[in-house]
């Protein structure tokens, strides 16, 4: 072994010996590396962008820069990786439920905005997949930044039963191109010349293969039904969760006339059931909880609705992935009461 | 040897558990229910299991807004300032 493949040798296994990684290889933060991922944030080195839940440790630039080189970024994705480490450890977040819970979220990262172009953050084909740099990265990042500075080692503090792949990284770009509305981002308040991070605490997304489907009478039912089992099929009040339309059937909803408002409160309408079939026994042991139950005479012959989600709002439209193919997904939030919400944050670059 | 950096940072290192007593006789003890359901069917139970068992000074109830976020910064003071031993009950 050469000189030079030794210290690289040494290097990798170091860092493992450290328990810093995820459990796949990182880059060697070497301070030439850190020092010129700094210089392209635009920021010091040493300003405090946030403190990271649960174990609240200061995330600087330097500290982001450094475990942004070790997940493989370009300088470049500093701006990126930045805003989604500030969005995480906003309180709304509630990052020290999501690293500590039992339950499986990851945070998924949403590009909007004019920098997916230069930083090539795919929006496209197989943009929950493996192949693209920046997505892969990105969301390594921040998922690095939540071990190493938020404390979320797996099974210490980190302590979800079962977890998803999407805890290596998950970052995705929305496909502005090809949806016939406003981006998620220009729908809450941002202008399109902004490029924004929106972070979701996410389980694994679920396809819903809808190739038959032609109209917007086709298409909800069907995504509905996918919708209807987020958690579990007798989960209810839910909050931020993300329907990832594919452009095809984007076009199919927009081509009807389809507003993202239309399509919100369709959905929200029909995810609702009486409270008769939720109550815990009936077709399943899950159902509504106690306190709401106690608000009914009668819960086993109530007739009340009960709503999926909590407001149409919190269905969350965005359309992504290739332009051919009839598939969307649903991304479930870990959004209850009082859990996590969807936070927004500028990319500033 | 080249040199790399720390990704950690010296203060969130994971904190230590405070030391157990040899006994609770005479202790003042909190149950605290994360708002998980069914957290209360446990920590009744251990309510009675301490009492038959032991003999605190006093066995307190409080109980977290939610499982999903820490415990208000209020209820923590609370705790600290009135117990020697708390229990915290997860469940479901």
């Amino acid at each position: 072994m050469s000189p030079v493949e030794r210290d690289l040798a040494h290097a990798i296994e170091s860092l493992y010996a450290r328990g810093v990684t995820d459990g796949l290889p990182v880059v060697p933060p070497t301070r030439a590396l850190v020092e010129r991922a700094v210089a392209a944030s635009g920021r010091e080195a040493g300003e405090l962008v946030a403190l990271v839940p649960p174990n609240y440790g200061r995330a600087t630039v330097e500290k982001i820069a450094i475990n942004a080189v070790m997940a493989g970024c370009r300088p470049e994705y500093l701006p990126v990786v930045i805003a989604a480490v500030d969005a995480v450890c906003d309180e709304a977040f509630d990052l020290h439920g999501v690293s500590a819970t039992t339950n499986a979220p990851s945070p998924l990262v949403i590009v909007n905005g004019p920098i997916r172009g230069p930083l090539e953050i795919n929006s496209g084909a197989g943009v929950f997949g493996s192949g693209w740099r920046a997505n892969a990265t990105i969301g390594r990042a921040v998922r690095l930044v939540c071990v190493n500075l938020g404390g979320a080692r797996p099974g210490v503090v980190s302590m979800s039963t079962l977890a998803h792949p999407g805890r290596y990284t998950y970052c995705i770009g929305e496909h502005e191109e090809a949806s016939p509305w406003e981006s998620l981002a220009v729908e809450h308040g941002f202008a399109p010349e902004q490029s924004t991070v929106a972070l979701l605490a996410a389980d694994a997304p679920l396809g819903v293969y809808a190739q038959r489907s032609r109209t917007p009478e086709d298409l909800l039912p069907t995504l509905a039904a996918s919708m209807a089992v987020i958690s579990h099929h007798k989960m209810t009040h839910w909050g931020d969760t993300l329907v990832v339309l594919s452009p095809e059937h984007a076009k199919i909803l927009g081509a009807a006339g389809w507003k993202k408002a239309d399509v919100r409160r369709w959905l929200h309408e029909r995810l609702q059931w009486p409270v008769c079939e939720l109550v815990p026994g009936h077709n399943g042991g899950e159902g509504l909880p106690e306190h709401v139950l106690a608000k009914f005479a009668h819960p086993a012959a109530e007739r009340a609705m009960i709503p999926k989600f909590r407001s149409p709002e919190n269905i969350k439209l965005v359309v992504a992935g290739g332009t051919a193919g009839r598939f969307s997904a649903i991304v479930p939030g870990w959004t209850f009461s009082k859990g996590s919400n969807l936070v927004f944050r500028r990319v500033l670059s | 040897m080249t040199e790399y950096l720390d990704p950690t940072d010296s203060v969130a290192v994971p904190r230590k558990t405070a030391p157990r007593p040899a006994s609770l006789d005479g202790k003042v003890v909190t149950l605290l229910d994360i708002s998980k359901a069914q957290g209360n069917h446990l920590l009744d139970r251990l309510e009675e299991l301490l009492r038959e068992r032991a003999t605190p000074k006093a066995i307190i109830r409080k109980k977290k807004p939610t499982f999903a976020r820490p415990a208000p910064d209020v209820l923590r003071q609370e705790i600290v300032g009135a117990t020697d031993v708390v229990v915290e009950g997860l469940a479901d």
